[in-house]
């Protein structure tokens, strides 16, 4: 009798490349290039897509099977967090405003990930790639779901979080967080993996979901960190994903070099500006701080990201253009980003305040050398004039940066103390920019960016009022149409916190939440 | 208590001492398992445990969950072996790897001469032939030294009795003083082998028709020569090229015997590199260190190579620097680090696996 031969068992990479490759074909009614109309225009070259190495093995029925039991627990959580009042729980209710920013924000980004990976995916000739788009797809709408059930119960409550996918596309300041990633994802499909997959997956992620993550935990928002927790898991697979695509690209052609180069550039400074939300919700909104956006900066950009640059410089590669900009403005980016939130907090959809002193101190000890020189002088003279019932706001709209959208709040390199200015002329138009890197970047592109959509011009163009409003009309008050338009309701949804619905709500609920009247 | 770990589908078989996690030893024994975060969070390390128990430590339930643990998963970063343990990890397999098991010897120093003023040759006679492939090491085992030390086997494989080992002083090292001070011939010496998966992919070059690149430096030659002499014996004809690099004329050894051997055979190219050589020393060979010998010799294309690098650290990373802008990549390189105490680990990042 014949003895049964044991088969070799196949390994999880044999195994998954029967079950992902050989899966497309050579058309033949339309030539190849017709049905992959972007992958060749950006100039990058792929002469082998089966040198792609899948940078995460897991297959459909793994991959729902494993996130249905992660949703199943984080949806046990948030309805446990939402039955016992957990926002009641937090340190106090300034901490929700850094909800609003990531619900209005962060989490649309989420989904335009989502979108992104499925454009760029579909765009791709080689299927292992398409593969992993496809999964770093799925991933993102979960996330932006996630995202949007953790934090729904607090809309319930608070004020500012009813209507976020419309205030992503009107809100002057979001136009910041969503014109990055409308310029990602109308690039090509190799500049939108560079631009997202790695710059902003691998190179920035840690510096935005770490603070949020972190934040939440310090501040007694279990909701929010579940659904972090939640995220993290599948960010590792985004990560390699980030880093497979750098090195499939640079190893396929020496002509890819360049061009990556200059997207790793533009788009580490592009989500460095971005990230200037992020460095002021640190260092100003979290009732307990977790570290400042400067130690943050050094943490996960200056160390991490030092030991990867090293390892691709091997492929030549240069660390990213600026950098000694930004080196310099860590220790000024937050406080400068806060006073403009803080003066036109009358026109935004968050509340804003002045640190107290205790808070001053901290601040003092975390930016030994700018915080008391530069912007504590500041800061107090804003909370006295407060104090005597003229609470600051600015009612000049400020001239916004044609490439990052962000007002031109930012500093001469090695000069605090002067305003940043830059500009290009175009077609015999004037743009003006809020540094050397946003001007690069703009010139580069100049067709692209001289479309943005600016809310500052939009407005004095008359294109952020509703139907039927008359600019003309005698007596015509712009900031009340325009928070019209905005969906933004003027004194609930924005001015200082101090005297805010939010404020006596949650003082009154917590009162009653811990007390027997 | 320390239990024996199998890594499918390797089928390597190492040991994990108590209380450390599977990921600690599969690294500590040069098996790349995938990894990110190292605390349980990410899922990067999930592994299945096909056989035995393990503790399941820090891992968060968001990145394990109950019904992965039911069904045997495990985070290799925190899992800690409870008895004998089977893992099938997300590795590539080694259609070359012979997976060796290893064993203690023992034997006696047949001869130790000088091969340069800073080299030795050890040749030992084993109490018993050890099966070996070209490229692995031993640890040496060293009076009075609780940790042994490693050294590669520089001769041919297909003589397990008696081994051959190139051995540097390391100025103010315990081990290689002793070696080059004291160990003479006929003394009895303990050792354990073999380690390591630095062999040559002979299966890839065929498939893909590649040649054979070694780049070595000081003692990094004893496992090129072993490789060498193992494939030429083989009847090996694809191309194969050796550079070789030393500080001056009197630190290159077996250089007769290369040369020897590329007169011998047409498809074996010995390129002997010096990069402290008197300029008026009559050598006509190449100048300046391993990595710039290899990029003019090429003249800065290594595509259709495997490449096998040995030596001290800093000479391996300037050598991958040079085969990748001389477009040669990771799947492709191979390395055998002569890595000392003096090495300080270095901060790294993920981008590169195993280089
Ligand atoms: C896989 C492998 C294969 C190898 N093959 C070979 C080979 O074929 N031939 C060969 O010659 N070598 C080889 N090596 C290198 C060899 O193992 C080392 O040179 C040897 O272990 C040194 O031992 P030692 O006791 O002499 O020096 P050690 O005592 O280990 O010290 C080495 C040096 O570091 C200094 N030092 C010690 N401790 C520290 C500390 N904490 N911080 C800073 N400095 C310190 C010492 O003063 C000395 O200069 C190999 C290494 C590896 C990993
Ligand atoms: S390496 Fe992240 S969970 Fe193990
Ligand atoms: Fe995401
Ligand atoms: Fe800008």
């Amino acid at each position: 009798m014949d003895m049964p031969v044991a088969k070799k068992k196949l390994g999880l990479k044999e195994r998954y490349a029967l079950m992902t490759r050989g899966l497309d074909w050579q058309t033949t009614y339309q030539p190849m290039d017709k049905v992959f109309p972007f992958a060749k225009y950006e100039g990058i070259k792929i002469h082998d897509w089966d040198k792609w190495e899948d940078p995460f093995r897991l297959t459909m029925d793994a991959y729902w099977k494993y996130q249905a039991e992660k949703e199943k627990k984080l949806y046990a959580i948030i309805d446990a967090f939402a039955q016992n009042n957990g926002h009641l729980g937090v340190t106090d209710a300034r901490y929700v405003n850094t909800l609003k920013l990531f619900l209005n924000g962060i989490s649309p980004l989420e989904y335009m990930a989502h979108r992104g990976f499925a454009h760029v995916g579909r765009a791709f000739p080689g299927v292992g790639t398409r593969v992993a788009c496809l999964m770093q797809s799925l991933d993102e709408i979960r996330h932006s779901q996630t995202q949007i059930h953790s934090m729904s119960n607090y809309n319930k409550y608070y004020n500012g979080m009813h209507s976020f996918p419309k205030m992503l596309q009107r809100v002057w300041y979001m136009s910041v967080p969503r014109s990055f990633f409308d310029d990602a994802v109308t690039a090509g499909p190799f500049e939108f993996m560079i631009a997202v997959g790695f710059s902003f997956e691998y190179v920035l992620t840690n510096l935005l979901f770490v603070p949020f993550v972190s934040g939440a935990a310090y501040n007694g928002d279990m909701g929010a960190m579940t659904f972090g927790f939640s995220a993290q898991s599948d960010e590792a697979r985004h990560m390699t994903l980030g880093l497979e695509v750098i090195k499939f690209v640079l190893e396929q052609d020496p002509d890819n070099l360049p061009i990556v180069q200059r997207w790793i550039d533009k788009w580490t400074w592009r989500g460095y500006r971005v990230l200037t939300l992020v460095a002021m919700m640190m260092d100003y909104m979290l009732p307990k701080r977790v570290m400042s956006w400067k130690e943050a900066w050094e943490v996960y950009f200056e160390q991490n990201g030092g030991a990867l640059f090293k390892d691709l410089a091997r492929y030549g590669i240069r660390p990213p253009k600026w950098l000694d900009q930004i080196e310099f403005d860590k220790d000024h980016i937050s406080h400068q980003a806060w006073s403009t939130l803080y003066q036109y907090g009358g026109a935004s959809n968050f509340h804003t305040w002045m640190p107290s002193d205790e808070e001053m101190d901290w601040l003092s000890a975390k930016y030994p050398n700018t915080f008391d020189k530069f912007y504590r002088p500041r800061f107090e003279h804003w909370r006295d004039e407060q104090k005597k019932g003229n609470r600051f706001y600015n009612m000049t709209l400020p001239m916004l940066c044609q490439t990052c959208q962000i007002p031109m709040i930012f500093t001469e390199p090695g000069d605090p103390t002067q305003t940043c200015y830059r500009e290009s002329t175009h077609k015999g138009m004037k743009y003006h920019f809020c540094s050397d890197g946003c001007k690069e970047i703009f010139d580069h592109e100049p067709e692209k960016y001289k479309q943005s959509w600016l809310p500052v011009h939009q407005i004095y163009q008359g294109n952020c009022f509703n139907p039927g409003v008359d600019p003309t009309a005698e007596g015509f008050k712009p900031l009340p149409v325009v928070l019209d338009y905005y969906g933004v309701g003027f004194g609930r949804d924005n001015l200082d916190f101090e005297g805010s619905e939010d404020q006596k709500n949650f003082a009154a609920w917590r009162g009653a939440a811990t007390t027997n009247v | 208590m320390s239990f024996a770990l199998t890594i499918e589908p390797l089928g390597q078989m190492l040991t994990v001492e108590e209380g450390q996690t599977i990921l600690e030893a599969a690294l500590r024994a040069g098996i790349y398992l995938p990894h990110a975060c190292c605390h349980g969070l990410c899922a990067t390390c999930k592994v299945q445990v096909s056989d035995g128990e393990v503790d399941h430590g820090e891992a968060s339930n968001f990145a394990l969950m109950d019904y992965e643990r039911d069904e045997g998963k495990c985070l290799a970063c925190c899992a800690i072996p409870q008895s004998d343990v089977t893992i099938e990890a997300d590795i590539e397999e080694e259609p070359d790897a012979r997976n060796l098991p290893v064993h203690d010897y023992a034997g006696s120093v047949a001869r130790i001469d000088n091969l340069t003023p800073t080299i030795k040759g050890v040749w030992l006679d084993l109490d018993r032939p050890m099966d070996f492939q070209a490229g692995q090491y031993i640890n040496l085992r060293i009076p009075g030294e609780s940790a042994p030390r490693a050294f590669s086997i520089a001769s041919d494989p297909r003589d397990g009795s008696r081994i051959e080992l190139n051995i540097r002083h390391v100025p103010g090292g315990r081990a290689t003083t002793w070696v080059h001070q004291q160990l003479a011939q006929g003394e009895r010496v303990q050792l354990s082998g073999p380690y390591g998966r630095f062999f040559v992919r002979e299966s890839s070059h065929e498939a893909q028709q590649l040649s054979y690149l070694f780049l070595a430096g000081g003692s990094g030659l004893s496992s090129p020569r072993s490789m060498i002499l193992d494939l030429l014996a083989r009847g090996c004809t694809r191309q194969i090229t050796l550079v070789n690099g030393a500080r001056e004329a009197a630190e290159l050894y077996h250089h007769d015997e290369f040369e020897a051997l590329a007169d011998a055979h047409p498809n074996f190219t010995y390129v002997p590199a010096l990069s402290a050589e008197p300029e008026d020393s009559g050598w006509r060979g190449a100048r300046g260190f391993v990595h710039d010998a290899a990029k003019a010799h090429f003249d800065n294309d290594f595509r259709e190579h495997k490449a096998y690098l040995c030596g001290p650290p800093l000479m391996i990373d300037a050598c991958i620097t040079t085969l990748m802008q001389g477009r040669l990549f990771e799947r492709d390189i191979y390395t055998e680090k002569f890595i000392s105490a003096a090495d300080a680990q270095q901060a790294r990042s993920p981008l590169f696996k195993r280089i």
